[in-house]
């Protein structure tokens, strides 16, 4: 899977590329609007990450070489405006979806996975971790055939672990991915145990595995090992 | 009342009562003239009798406008005018006559002399003058009525352009307001004030509107790229202290990452960023944030009421709404305790949040302040940000402690 990274600033740039490098993705890089124009017009992605505010013109405006020349490709702005209009502006013209800073990476990778799944770029739209399979079209779950029934939170919850899994999430990046804009709110992170309980309960119940493992009681990490 | 009309109606008064003053006047004046005249002429035909008894020693009799007699005594009390009424046998009635009797010596012989003139024809003429005058005023008036207002309108109708452009002035559209010019003075005295004034609200409008972008985007980009680095170390293995470290950094950056952001909302509040876009009800509002903040609410076993007469609407950009609602909400459930209650009530005209909670120190005028903070982490600017929600929708928010903490909304009366 080829990804573009298009983004102005040179460290968060290279974060984003070194963690989708781990992930799989071979990535390619674009610190500005002309170099970004460039590379659009002669290479092909499957994904291209799009910061709209770029020094040397709006990345909204690099929609339209997307539309011409890649039109396979799932587009994700991320943008440091909050804006809702900006949001809808950027839908509008064509991106998938669109991320607001600051986000996890864990949230960038389970975003770019559903699009990938959403655009059929596996081939498949089921997830599976051992003897746990999603089908993310269905939203059901079933653990060795046995199908478990999970609430909207908890089937969200559970596919985000499993797309980042192997990986320490924290109590802030589970809850962010549950509830987006309302996280503000939440100084305490209670309500992520009942729904973790609730998982952890509903798989053992189905004879599956607890792969939940919480790591020094601020963390939770999703793992075999 | 509207400008054209207050001239015109003042107009309208003045004339007519100049019109009634100068009909009434003229009326008096031309009948002082014309008596003047009728009494000249009487005079003037007694020498024409006299001389017509010189001459021919006939006496004159044409009743009932000359009546000459030979008179025995000596004049007395000669010549005098009055007003006498006389049957007029050819009219058949009683007429009103200007009457001018002398008593005159020709030839040694004394006549006493009658001489009459007819009034009501007088009286008659004097009307219709008077009546022509009015006549011919009023079509003057009329015609004048007709042409200011037809000026009037062209005159105005550029200020009244103008004006229909003030109003529908917006600060965050970008066209610039449009004046039509004028030849007047005075309005181009005044379309110059308000080009410079409008243009100066927009270009600082613009100027705290791009501060406000550049800033989100200067501080969220570097946050992000240190929450990231911060992210990937704690996939490294790291001994408990260090990870609660990073972890603790991260819940800092991200503090100051939504600090920064609610500071952004509040300019952007501030700066009337949002326009209203539809009739809010509160009502449905408080629902849906009651229903996506399910979570926190079971969390805390918190018991919500939501009872209601009617509905609070109101004019509002319903982004705005909704961090209203929001924030009075999460509010409640953050400063609550466990299995604690939250009554929402909402009537036409007051939306009322009341939640149990710990006993605090803070008042009406201090709780909405930025930065004034319970005893959890909160950033202090939720209620502050409410505050100004409410502020620039004509909105009155109000905190009151009872056995409960209530936040409650009204129209500004």
């Amino acid at each position: 899977m080829k990804v573009l990274i298009i983004e102005d600033e040179v460290d968060l740039l290279i974060a984003i590329s070194n963690f989708l490098t781990k992930e799989g993705f071979v990535c390619e890089l674009a610190e500005n609007f002309f170099k970004a124009g460039e590379k659009l017009a002669i290479y092909e992605y499957d994904i291209i990450l799009l910061d709209i505010s770029l020094p040397d013109g709006n990345g909204l405006k690099l929609l339209d070489p997307v539309r011409e020349f890649q039109k396979l490709a799932g587009v994700i702005i991320i943008s440091a405006r909050d804006s809702i209009d900006d949001k809808i502006r950027g839908l509008d013209l064509g991106a998938d979806d669109y991320m607001t800073k600051p986000f996890h990476l864990s949230e960038l990778n389970s975003r770019i996975k559903a699009l990938l799944r959403r655009k059929q770029f596996d081939g498949t739209d089921t997830v599976t971790f051992n003897e746990i399979t999603v089908g993310t079209s269905g939203r059901s779950v079933s653990v060795n055939g046995v199908p478990v029934i999970l609430t909207r939170k908890e089937y969200d919850l559970l596919l985000y672990f499993i797309v980042n899994r192997e990986r320490v999430l924290t109590k802030e990046a589970i809850a962010e991915h549950l509830w987006e804009d309302n996280i503000d709110m939440a100084d305490n992170f209670d309500f992520i145990y009942t729904h973790l309980n609730n998982i952890r309960k509903k798989i053992r119940l189905a004879g599956g595995t607890d792969y939940i493992k919480t790591i020094y009681g601020t963390g939770y990490k999703f793992s075999d090992r | 009342m509207k400008f054209l009309t207050r001239i015109n109606r003042n107009y309208l008064i003045l004339f007519s009562a100049v019109l009634m003053a100068v009909t009434v006047a003229d009326y008096f004046v031309l009948h002082l003239v014309i008596m003047h005249g009728a009494r000249e002429k009487l005079i003037a035909r007694e020498i024409l009798v006299r001389q017509h008894i010189l001459n021919t020693g006939e006496i004159p009799n044409l009743h009932p406008e000359v009546e000459v007699s030979e008179s025995s005594g000596e004049p007395a009390n000669v010549p005098l005018f009055r007003e006498v009424t006389v049957f007029n046998p050819v009219e058949n009635e009683n007429e009103m006559y200007l009457e001018y009797s002398d008593i005159i010596n020709i030839n040694d012989t004394w006549y006493s002399v009658k001489l009459r003139q007819a009034l009501l024809e007088n009286e008659d003429l004097i009307l219709i003058l008077a009546l022509t005058i009015f006549i011919l005023l009023s079509a003057a008036f009329i015609v004048s009525y007709f042409i200011t207002r037809k000026t009037n309108t062209t005159v105005w109708a550029d200020f009244e352009h103008n004006l229909h452009e003030i109003e529908s002035f917006r600060l965050n559209q970008v066209s610039k307001i449009n004046l039509v010019g004028s030849d007047t003075e005075e309005f181009m005295r005044l379309n110059r004030v308000i080009s410079d004034l409008t243009e100066k609200l927009s270009s600082d409008y613009r100027a705290l509107k791009e501060f406000t972008e550049n800033a989100s985007h200067e501080i969220q980009t570097p946050l992000t790229a240190a929450l990231m680095n911060l992210e990937e170390i704690l996939q490294d293995n790291l001994q408990e202290e260090t990870f609660r470290k990073v972890t603790a950094t991260i819940r800092s950056l991200k503090r100051l990452s939504s600090l920064n952001q609610s500071l952004i909302l509040l300019t952007k509040i501030e700066n009337r960023q949002f326009e209203p876009d539809t009739m809010v009800s509160l009502l449905e509002t408080a629902k849906k944030k009651a229903e996506e903040f399910s979570a926190f609410i079971e969390t805390g076993e918190l018991k919500l009421k939501i009872s209601n007469e009617g509905d609070f609407t109101v004019s509002m950009n319903s982004q705005l709404a909704e961090i209203l609602i929001g924030n009075l909400l999460s509010n409640a459930i953050n400063h609550n305790i466990k299995g604690g209650e939250i009554n929402l009530s909402v009537n036409t005209g007051c939306f009322e949040i009341c939640n149990t909670g710990q006993p605090n120190q803070l008042s009406d005028d201090t709780i909405f302040d930025r930065f004034t903070k319970g005893t959890l982490g909160s950033s202090g600017l939720g209620l502050a940000i409410a505050r100004k929600i409410c502020e620039i929708h004509s909105l009155d928010i109000h905190y009151r402690k009872s056995e409960f903490h209530c936040f409650y909304i009204q129209h500004k009366s």
